[in-house]
C-alpha cells in the first residue's frame, strides 16, 4: 500500500465532493434551522405560547365548558374554583339543548348511585375519543376529587388528593451516576442524544452513497481503467473512503459547532448545555460506532459501486445494505420504551444493523456491557472479511462493462484466489 | 530489453485467456500485438500495467515486476473516458499526482501535453464540454501525462475521424523519434504495417507470429510475381498459373523458380513490361491465414 497515492486519492474524492450542492445543502441545513428557531423564539416567544397553552387546552377539556347533570347530590352546587370550567343543568333535556346549541363540549351524566358505581356518562358531539380524552382529563379528575371530599378532609389533603405527582424524571445508572435533572435534564440526556445519532447516522449513509457514486461515475465513464492502472484497487479504496470519510466529519463538525455558535439567544444555551450533559460513555462509544459503521458501510457501497453497470444499476444494489440499516428507525419508537427490548440486542450484534442500532440504543438507556463488547467485536471482525471480499468484487466488478455479474459469478470471483 | 514477457498464463474459469505467451519488446521500437478480438491482447496489457494478476509466468518492464513499472508506463486502454465533470487542466495533474508525479511538475507538464494537442485554451473547462474529437486528444494526452518510458496504447485509433487519426499517426511517430518504447494493440493492419517494426499475432492467448514485420512478411510471401503488361504469352518456362488482377497480371511461379528468371524470359520474348514486382503479401492476408480466417 503506498501511503502517498492513498492520500492523493482521498485529497482529490475530499475536494470534488465538498463542492458539490447536495454536500452543501445538507451541511447547511442544522445552522439553518438553529436561525430559524432563533428567530422564531426571538420575535414571537408571546404569542407562541398563547398558542401552545390554547392548544394543549384543546387536548384537556377543550375551551368550552363541560356541562353536568347531578343524579347524586354531590356536585350541587358547583364550588367556586370550577364554575367556569363546568355548568350545572337540572336535566338532561336541559344539557342536551345547551350541547346542540353548542353552548357546552360534553355533558356529564352523574347516576344516583354514583359514589357505590362510579358511574358517569358522557355525552359529546361528534367523536367519542373527546368524551374519553375528558374522563382521562386532569381537570376533570380534580372535579370529581375535590367535591367528593370537599369539607370532609384536611384542605391540604385534599388538594394533593386532587394533583397526587408532580413527577421529575430521574434515571440512576448502574454506576450510580444520576442522569437527567429535572425535565429539561430528560430532554438533554435522551432526547437531545437521540437525535444526534440519528444525525451521525445519516451522515454515514450520506458519505458512503457519495462513496458509491464515485466509483460508480468512474466504472460508467471509463476512467475506471485508467485509475487502476496508476493505483492498486486497495489504495484507490482506502482513499476513497478515507477522503470521503473526512468529508462526513467535517459535515458533524459543522453541525456541532453552528448549534454551539448560536451563543446569543436561547437555542444556544439549550443546545451547549445539552451538550454538556451528553453523557462521556455515549459520546465516545458513538464515536467508535460511527467510525466502525462508516467503515463497514463505506467498504460495502465501494464494492456494490463497483459491480453495477450503470450508477442507477449500483444504487439498487447498494439499497439493500441501506435497507438493513434503516430497520433500527422503523423500531425507533418500541426502543423508546425499551431499549434493551430482545430484538434490539440481537439486531445490536448483527454487523449491518450494529451501528445504527447501537447508536439508537446508546442514548435511551444503560446498555449492557455485553452487547457493546459483542457488538464492537463482530463489527471489527466483519470489517476485514468485508474488505477482503470487497476488493476482489472491486478488482473484477470494475473491469466488467456493460453487464452485471450474476450471483453465481460474484460467487465465482470470491472462491477463485 | 523493455519488456520481458515469460510463460505468462492467465484464466478465467475454465476459459484460457492468455496461454503460456512469451515475448520481449526491445528499447526504442514500436512492437504491434495483433490478433482477433478476444485473442488476449488486452488482458495481456492489463497484467503487464498490473491491473491482472497472471496464473503464471512472469512479466517485467524496464526489469521491473509491474506494481513497481507502473511510473515508467503509460497505457491508452481500450475502453476509456475521463471524469465528465473535471476541468481538464485538472484531470491530467490528478492522473499523473496518481502515478506519483508531484503537483508543481504534473502541472507544468499538463499544461505542455495539452499546447501539443492545441487544448491549451481549454485547459480551465470541464471534459464534457469537449468534442469528442478533442476528447479522444486528451485521453491520449493522459497517458503521456507522467513523462513514461514505455506507451501501451489498445485499439488507439478506434473511433477516430480521419483528421485524427493522422494527427494521432504523426504524434506516436515523434514520441518514437524521441526514443519511447511503444507498444500497440490493434487489429487495424494498415496501420500496423504503418507503424510497426516487430509484430507479435497471437490467438487464443498463444503466440502464432512473431518477429520482425519485414521477416515475416517475406517469410509469408507467395512465390508469385505481379507484372503490369497488355499481355502474357502462354507457355512461360516456370510459370504454374497466369490469372488477371486489377489491371495486372499474377503470376504463380513453379517452385524453385527465380523472379528474375521470368522477368529475363518476358523481355526475351518482347513483352512490353510497364510494372514488375515480387507479389506483396498484404498483412490482413498473413493475419487472416494465420489465425484460421473464420474468427478474424
Amino acid at each position: 500500500m503506498d501511503w502517498r497515492k492513498v492520500w492523493v486519492v482521498a485529497r482529490h474524492e475530499f475536494l470534488i465532493s465538498v463542492r458539490r450542492a447536495g454536500f452543501i445543502i445538507m451541511t447547511l441545513i442544522v445552522p439553518v434551522i438553529g436561525i430559524v428557531a432563533l428567530l422564531v423564539g426571538a420575535f414571537f416567544s408571546g404569542p407562541a405560547l398563547q398558542a401552545m397553552e390554547a392548544f394543549g387546552q384543546q387536548f384537556d377539556v377543550g375551551d368550552k365548558p363541560i356541562g353536568v347533570v347531578d343524579g347524586s347530590g354531590i356536585f350541587s352546587p358547583i364550588l367556586p374554583d370550577y364554575r367556569e370550567d363546568f355548568i350545572l343543568y337540572a336535566s338532561e333535556d336541559e344539557a342536551e339543548a345547551a350541547l346542540r346549541a353548542e353552548e357546552i363540549s360534553k355533558i356529564m351524566i352523574i347516576d344516583a348511585d354514583y359514589i357505590e358505581t362510579g358511574r358517569v356518562v358522557v355525552v359529546s358531539l361528534g367523536s367519542g375519543f373527546s368524551a374519553v380524552a375528558a374522563a382521562d382529563s386532569e381537570t376533570v379528575r380534580a372535579f370529581l376529587v375535590d367535591h367528593l371530599l370537599a369539607g370532609q378532609v384536611d384542605p391540604a389533603l385534599q388538594e394533593r388528593a386532587a394533583n397526587p405527582a408532580s413527577v421529575e424524571p430521574r434515571v440512576l445508572s448502574s454506576s450510580g451516576e444520576t442522569q437527567g435533572e429535572g425535565a429539561w435534564g430528560f430532554v438533554f440526556t435522551f432526547i437531545v442524544p437521540y437525535f444526534l445519532s440519528i444525525f451521525l447516522v445519516t451522515t454515514v449513509f450520506v458519505s458512503s452513497g457519495y462513496l458509491l457514486q464515485s466509483v460508480a461515475e468512474e466504472k460508467e465513464s471509463r476512467v475506471i481503467e485508467i485509475v487502476i492502472s496508476s493505483v492498486r484497487p486497495m489504495e484507490l479504496m482506502a482513499g476513497k473512503v478515507i477522503g470521503l470519510g473526512a468529508l462526513g466529519l467535517v459535515q458533524v463538525l459543522v453541525w456541532i459547532l453552528s448549534a454551539a455558535g448560536f451563543s446569543g439567544g436561547a437555542v444556544a444555551f439549550l443546545a451547549v448545555a445539552g451538550a454538556a450533559s451528553i453523557p462521556a460513555r455515549v459520546l465516545i462509544l458513538g464515536a467508535v460506532y460511527y467510525v466502525l459503521g462508516y467503515t463497514l458501510y463505506a467498504i460495502l457501497m465501494a464494492s456494490v459501486g463497483a459491480l453495477g453497470a450503470t450508477m442507477r444499476e449500483s444504487q439498487q444494489l447498494a439499497g439493500i445494505f441501506s435497507m438493513f440499516a434503516a430497520v433500527p428507525y422503523m423500531l425507533s419508537g418500541f426502543l423508546f420504551a425499551n431499549p434493551n427490548v430482545i430484538f434490539a440486542r440481537v439486531l445490536s450484534y448483527f454487523p449491518l444493523t450494529a451501528p445504527t442500532m447501537m447508536m439508537l440504543r446508546l442514548p435511551l438507556a444503560e446498555v449492557p456491557w455485553i452487547d457493546i463488547v459483542g457488538s464492537i467485536v463482530l463489527l471489527l471482525l466483519s470489517i476485514p472479511a468485508a474488505l477482503w471480499a470487497g476488493s476482489k468484487l472491486f478488482q473484477v466488478g470494475l473491469l466488467i462493462y456493460g453487464k452485471r455479474p450474476t450471483l453465481k459469478e460474484i460467487w465465482l470471483i470470491l472462491r477463485s484466489g | 530489453m523493455v519488456i520481458q514477457v515469460q510463460n505468462l498464463e492467465k484464466r478465467y474459469g475454465d476459459v484460457v485467456a492468455v496461454d503460456d505467451l512469451s515475448f520481449e519488446v526491445e528499447r526504442g521500437e514500436i512492437f504491434g500485438l495483433l490478433g482477433p478480438n478476444g485473442a488476449g491482447k488486452t488482458t495481456t496489457i492489463r497484467i503487464i500495467m498490473d491491473i491482472l494478476q497472471p496464473d503464471a509466468g512472469s512479466a517485467t518492464v524496464l526489469g521491473l515486476p509491474p506494481s513497481q513499472a507502473k511510473a515508467h508506463a503509460g497505457y491508452l486502454p481500450e475502453e476509456r473516458g475521463l471524469y465528465r465533470n473535471l476541468k481538464v487542466l485538472d484531470t491530467l495533474v490528478y492522473l499523473a499526482e496518481m502515478r506519483g508525479v508531484p503537483r508543481h511538475q504534473a502541472r507544468e507538464r499538463a499544461e505542455a501535453l495539452l499546447a501539443r494537442v492545441q487544448l491549451q485554451d481549454w485547459a480551465k473547462r470541464k471534459v464534457r464540454d469537449l468534442s469528442q474529437g478533442m476528447q479522444q486528444r486528451l485521453q491520449f494526452v493522459a497517458s503521456l501525462v507522467h513523462d513514461p518510458e514505455v506507451l501501451f496504447l489498445d485499439e488507439p485509433f478506434q473511433g477516430l475521424d480521419p483528421v485524427n487519426t493522422e494527427r494521432l499517426k504523426r504524434f506516436v511517430g515523434e514520441l518514437h523519434a524521441e526514443g519511447k518504447t511503444i507498444v500497440f494493440s490493434t487489429h487495424q493492419m494498415n496501420m500496423v504495417e504503418a507503424l510497426c517494426e516487430r509484430i507479435l499475432l497471437i490467438d487464443h492467448g498463444r503466440a502464432v507470429l512473431y518477429g520482425p514485420l519485414a521477416e515475416i512478411k517475406h517469410q509469408h510471401a507467395p512465390h508469385a510475381i505481379r507484372v503490369r503488361a497488355a499481355a502474357i504469352p502462354p507457355d512461360l518456362p516456370g510459370v504454374a498459373a497466369v490469372e488477371l488482377d486489377d489491371g495486372a497480371f499474377n503470376l504463380a511461379l513453379a517452385e524453385g523458380v527465380a523472379p528474375q528468371k521470368v522477368l529475363r524470359a518476358l523481355l526475351d520474348r518482347g513483352v512490353e513490361i510497364q510494372a514488375f514486382e515480387v507479389a506483396p503479401v498484404p498483412l490482413e492476408d498473413i493475419f487472416v491465414a494465420a489465425v484460421g480466417g473464420g474468427e478474424a
